[in-house]
């Protein structure tokens, strides 16, 4: 029962990170009270941000905080896959098919599939926030936006 | 350069109509992000970082002022008609702006909510005007113990302050500083925790952090609940208060005021307590205490005074000590560091168009506002009826544009994404994102002060309390530290947190 505690699990993250960031800081040398090294603030602060860790974990092993699957009760946690993903594909294919694909496909992807909206709605929406974006930026502010690797040779503008 | 002389040549700045337009720009997003649910003056400013670079230091960074002041009008417009908070700081209004919505005294409510920030408004600019040159004179006694000492009290403060467990809040600030201190050692430029990618030698961004943290996790947050708004159907009326109504609300725009300004200096403080603190004190105060909940204006002029006093209050320790006292301080400071400028003590005698420019140009950014606010009430109200569902991707879609024109680099839209899964599921697990951000911002201040410190002091740990400036920053913040665990101390907190909460 203690172990389904949300208290325990985020804990025992953060101890994770804790030792990971101390043990950078060692490897990165501590210097001397004299003369601190790059690795002094690291160390301090990875023991700091461990014992933390444990306080917390310890809490959750008394019962304290909600159960993990409490967490994501009732909760469209799917909405929050969907757009993650959506968000990392659109990171991988930015500069491979240019902003206005890219975002054109994201706005109609999030408006069609993760929170639905009328397609007399969507795809107006779409296309002028994403034409609209990219002129501005673009041709106002002089901002370069990926043009797309796969595709600029077919642009022509 | 005395004040009035300073304000003269401010007010010329200011009136230079470029720099009226950015001003323009500036309270207008300012409003419209707070009326927004889901997108606050921390997205808008770094979404808008970038655009800064386009003009002068000035028009740049008077445009961020305008935003983060605006979003205190905007905040309330929310509250009242939707009870719906557009930002943090206007959590408080919606229990009597609200519920004076449903009585049919929108207008008066909404009316209220603004002359008391204009007042409160004016007064901080005012009271900015005057203590920051004179803080400005304090502050180049400061050494690198007192600079270190004062930001352990900001971080300690605002962890005391956050909702929740300190010790997780403690937690996120030791975490921000790591993330904080990520590239090459300022001191003997050594590279660290960098793991080999070029992209992480100058250091991790603010803005991917900051739009992960509070833009993508929000809209992560959001997603997965139905969101329902109650927006009121009724005619909002006259938005101007009656006498009994400004007899009633006198005295408590008087105190928001005040206190709101001595709240926002504080570093760690800000617009949020102090609206808390401000209705909580209306409360005890009133003869009639049974009324707040139910409608009390009081309720309403308080803490919309108080939120907009501490947003001015929140310049000086950034424009005297080069101090963020809070996250969007911390924004204001890449503004200017963007533009090769360092906020200090030196910064009214070395860039006095700036400093003065920004002050006059809160006079002209909160007239602009009273008119905003009052006439336009009608076009936020439909800007509020305009559906999550077509709001989010929008949202998301110029948070990325932001990221990546901050940078030219896909690397940053990464940070983002990650930052944003972190912001959620902190969110999920009750970690506050702010104390976070704020050491984030100020690792590389902190250890640099630290490590010249020890080395000044050859090794001891003596200079922080010799120094008497350091040695009350660092008793305070041990008191702040310690006061959770006295039982009586604790359940008070507890009790901010849980009012908060509700």
């Amino acid at each position: 029962m203690m172990l389904r505690r949300a208290e325990f699990w985020g804990g025992l993250f953060w101890l994770g990170v804790g030792a990971f960031v101390a043990w950078q800081g060692w490897l990165l040398e501590l210097g001397t009270l004299r003369e601190p090294g790059s690795g002094f603030m690291f160390f301090w602060l990875g023991l700091i941000i461990a014992a933390f860790a444990i306080s917390i974990a310890i809490g959750g092993l008394r019962g304290e905080g909600p159960l993990l699957a409490d967490l994501w009760r009732g909760a469209r946690w799917r909405n929050v896959l969907l757009v993650v993903l959506a968000l990392i594909a659109f990171g991988f294919l930015f500069e491979r098919l240019g902003f206005v694909i890219c975002s054109l496909a994201l706005l109609l992807f999030l408006m069609t599939v993760v929170d639905p909206v009328r397609p007399s709605i969507s795809i107006p929406v779409s296309l002028i926030a994403a034409v609209g974006v990219w002129y501005v930026l673009e041709k106002m502010l002089l901002v370069q936006l990926p043009k797309g690797t796969w595709i600029e040779d077919f642009i022509p503008f | 350069m005395d004040v009035i002389a300073g304000l003269g040549h401010g007010f010329l700045v200011a009136f230079d109509p470029i720099n009226l337009l950015y001003c323009f720009i500036g309270v207008f997003i300012g409003t419209l992000v707070g009326v927004l649910p889901g997108i606050g003056p921390v997205s808008a400013m770094s979404l808008l970082l970038p655009v800064t670079l386009s003009g002068t230091p000035e028009s740049g960074i008077i445009m961020m002022a305008g935003i983060y002041y605006g979003s205190m009008y905007g905040g309330s417009t929310t509250a009242v008609l939707v009870n719906i908070p557009g930002e943090a700081a206007s959590v408080v209004t919606c229990i009597d702006g609200h519920e004076m919505a449903k009585r049919g005294r929108a207008g008066p409510a909404l009316g209220i909510a603004a002359l008391g920030s204009f007042v409160a408004g004016t007064f901080s600019i005012v009271a900015l005007m005057l203590v920051a040159p004179m803080l400005a004179k304090v502050a180049v006694a400061f050494g690198p113990p007192e600079y270190f000492s004062l930001m352990v009290l900001g971080l300690s403060i605002l962890s005391f302050l956050t909702q929740g467990s300190m010790a997780k809040a403690l937690l996120m600030a030791a975490v921000g500083v790591v993330i904080g201190l990520v590239g090459l050692d300022q001191i003997n430029a050594m590279p660290r925790l960098t793991f080999d990618r070029l992209e992480l030698v100058d250091g991790i961004g603010l803005i991917p952090v900051v739009m992960g943290l509070f833009g993508v996790a929000e809209i992560l947050t959001n997603i997965e609940q139905q969101i329902r708004r109650d927006i009121v159907q009724s005619r909002i009326g006259s938005l101007w208060p009656s006498r009994e109504d400004l007899k009633a609300s006198a005295g408590p725009v008087a105190r928001g005021t005040v206190l709101g300004f001595l709240l926002g200096i504080l570093p760690g403080g800000g617009a949020v307590i102090s609206s808390f603190a401000s209705y909580a004190i209306e409360k005890k105060l009133s003869r009639t205490p049974e009324r707040f909940g139910k409608g009390a204006i009081e309720g309403v002029a308080g803490p919309e005074s108080a939120n907009n006093a501490a947003a001015g209050g929140a310049f000086i320790p950034l424009m005297t000590l080069g101090i963020p006292p809070n996250v969007v301080m911390a924004l204001l400071l890449g503004a200017f560091v963007i533009h090769g400028l360092q906020p200090g003590p030196l910064m009214m005698s070395q860039n006095p168009a700036i400093f003065w420019g920004i002050v006059a140009s809160m006079y002209v950014g909160n007239i602009m506002l009273l008119v905003l606010n009052m006439p336009l009430i009608g076009m936020w109200v439909q800007v509020l009826k305009a559906p999550y569902k077509i709001l989010f991707p929008l949202i998301l879609m110029f948070c990325i544009v932001g990221v990546f024109a901050s940078g030219n680099a896909v690397f940053d839209v990464f940070v983002m994404i990650a930052t944003g899964v972190l912001g959620y599921l902190m969110r999920k697990f009750g970690y506050e994102a702010a104390p976070l951000v704020l050491a984030f911002v100020l690792g590389p201040m902190l250890e640099n002060n630290l490590r010249k410190s020890l080395i000044l002091s050859e090794g001891t740990f003596d200079i922080f309390v010799v120094r008497p400036i350091s040695l009350v920053c660092l008793l305070i913040a041990a008191a702040l530290l310690v006061a959770p665990l006295l039982p009586a101390l604790r359940k008070k907190r507890e009790k901010v947190a849980l009012d908060a909460t509700d």
